[in-house]
């Protein structure tokens, strides 16, 4: 019996299964080493192209290889340019139209929607999402189509309206979002204190709405001001907007006044999706900004 | 007056914008898809299946099975690249989480052309890597670089609903798969990883519908030997000005996309109705 006992190879289990007991994870599971360093790599080839594009619109030489100090002349050569500070202003006014009147029209296709029983509402709830997953080249080539059948010359308001088309989804998804995590009581409330809808809507609901609104007007800023398929196909001669001088330019060859438009298209567009995100906070909420935007507040 | 109609009364203008700017001209491009072009150049409307019929040609054939294959590629690349992100910053994130998926959210608004010519500036012959490395790789005018550049474009669409499917989950799920002694690739096979399908299957397809229309990124990164479907609409609509062969290429697109959309939408339209019951 003793002879049994003292066999080397009885204990090899029991330490296999003390090594996996409770309180003590296999390695690599809490803390994951790999995972970390992949994500680390992520964000450095995330924002490696664009730091890039940043830095060497300060370049003082041509070069796109090494940098030889720092200077503003590929800005001056954007600004100096007429037609591209043209362009500028058209991107501007575009992205500004379309933000106003799609704010509008998206607000309140986000009313109704949520508080209106019909039965268009359905098919309605579905056809609002559809250009949000229509591929851009479709929504772009079909609306060419439609301006060139009613004879409408291609300028800057054929773009706008465009742009209109899909940013009128946006509004819709970031605006309904809020208003169903609303609470339905206090719009009742108003109502038997003897409101009219229309007062109950001006000064219970939108009051309510402001920061989903102005967020959602803030992102379809930025969506109009850097889209470029649309505004491609649907643009006229001149002015056209900066994307699409961009697409010219770049195929042209790579050239230094890039950089500089696109560094300064950056800066708009990351100062209004950052203010669309800061904006709950600076208006004294305790809400993220992320979820305002995700249109996720109700769930 | 009556609530009800006051509401109604609000869906009007968006609704009547969305059926005369978005509705119609899709059924002007399918009318015009059985058209041709006449002598002069000149669109006519028609009954004619030619266009459909040059589909199959096998000049354009390659071109449409391409498409489908880099956007497929690219779809398999975010949810590679995709997920294991988006694991991180829901599960590890902390009260990092918000800060690090805005980092993440952010380089998306930077205009997608500026993006692309990003990488052309890196890997173009004459760009910085070959620069810094003295080197004459052909990184561009390559398959790679074309789904590459959809990868870069469209990365955003895979993370954030896998992200929000991660940040829906029970952490305590992940803790019970550990207490009954799975290994972390079985409690992610068993647990997480059915529990974020929702996820996986809405990025996918939000990867997929923008890249097989794209264009840019086969213009800009891809040679002649990359050229897709949006290059070849592009062309019709612009330079070769046959927009009736132009709207069939469109269409078949559509069509071929429409099951994806489809159920896409129906899931997005259910989950909005759950929201507001």
């Amino acid at each position: 019996m003793s002879t049994v006992e003292s066999r080397p190879s009885a204990p090899a289990r029991p330490a296999a299964d003390a090594r996996r007991a409770p309180g003590k994870p296999p390695k690599g599971f809490d803390r994951p080493r790999f995972l970390k360093l992949f994500v680390g790599v992520f964000f450095v080839l995330l924002f490696a192209p664009i730091a890039l594009v940043v830095l060497f619109s300060f370049n003082s030489s041509r070069s796109l290889q090494d940098f030889q100090g720092f200077s503003l002349r590929w800005y001056e050569t954007f600004f100096e340019s007429e037609s591209l500070r043209d362009s500028l202003i058209a991107s501007l006014e575009i992205a500004l139209l379309t933000m106003l009147i799609a704010t509008v029209l998206g607000t309140m296709l986000a009313y109704g929607l949520v508080r209106a029983r019909t039965r268009v509402s359905d098919s309605l709830n579905v056809l609002m999402l559809v250009p949000l997953v229509t591929p851009e080249i479709v929504a772009g080539a079909s609306a060419l189509l439609l301006f060139t059948q009613v004879k409408l010359d291609l300028s800057l308001t054929t773009i706008v309206l465009a742009h209109i088309t899909f940013s009128i989804s946006y509004v819709t998804v970031v605006v309904r979002a809020r208003l169903v995590s609303l609470s339905r009581e206090v719009e009742e409330a108003s109502m038997d204190l003897g409101a009219t809808p229309v007062e109950t809507f001006r000064l219970v609901t939108l009051p309510a709405l402001w920061p989903a609104v102005l967020a959602a007007g803030l992102l379809v800023f930025a969506l109009s001001f850097d889209d470029f398929v649309l505004s491609f196909f649907t643009t006229g001669e001149s002015p056209q907007p900066l994307p699409v001088r961009i697409w010219t330019q770049i195929r042209f060859g790579v050239r230094p006044t890039i950089n500089a438009i696109g560094t300064f298209m950056l800066v708009i567009s990351v100062l209004s999706i950052g203010l669309a995100l800061l904006l709950p906070r600076l208006l004294g909420r305790r809400e993220s900004g992320l979820k305002v935007l995700l249109g996720r507040e109700g769930a | 007056m009556n609530e009800n109609r006051f509401a109604s009364a609000f869906l009007v203008p968006g609704g009547l914008w969305l059926l005369l700017l978005f509705v119609t001209p899709l059924v002007l491009l399918l009318a015009l898809s059985f058209g041709y072009t006449d002598d002069l150049g000149e669109a006519i409307y028609s009954t004619r299946l030619d266009n459909y019929e040059r589909l199959i040609d096998p000049a354009y054939l390659p071109v449409l099975f391409r498409s489908v294959g880099f956007a497929l590629a690219a779809v398999v690349l975010c949810l590679l690249i995709g997920y294991p992100v988006a694991y991180y910053i829901a599960i590890f994130g902390g009260r990092w989480k918000n800060l690090l998926i805005v980092l993440v959210v952010l380089p998306f608004f930077v205009n997608y052309l500026i993006r692309t010519y990003a990488w052309i500036a890196l890997l173009g012959d004459d760009g910085m890597v070959n620069g810094v490395l003295d080197s004459s790789v052909r990184f561009l005018n390559t398959p790679y670089a074309v789904v590459g550049g959809l990868v870069y474009g469209f990365l955003a669409f895979m993370i954030l609903p896998i992200y929000a499917s991660l940040d829906r989950m029970d952490p305590s799920l992940i803790e019970a798969g550990k207490d009954l002694y799975g290994g972390p690739w079985q409690t992610f096979r068993h647990v997480t990883l059915p529990h974020t399908m929702q996820g996986v299957l809405a990025g996918s397809v939000l990867v997929f519908l923008p890249a097989v229309g794209d264009f840019v990124s086969a213009s800009l990164l891809g040679g002649p030997e990359e050229v897709m479907i949006g290059n070849l609409i592009q062309q019709q609509f612009q330079a070769s000005d046959n927009w009736p062969f132009g709207a069939a290429l469109t269409v078949a697109m559509m069509a071929f996309l429409m099951v994806l959309m489809v159920s896409y939408l129906r899931a997005a339209a259910r989950e909005a109705k759950e929201a507001t019951a």
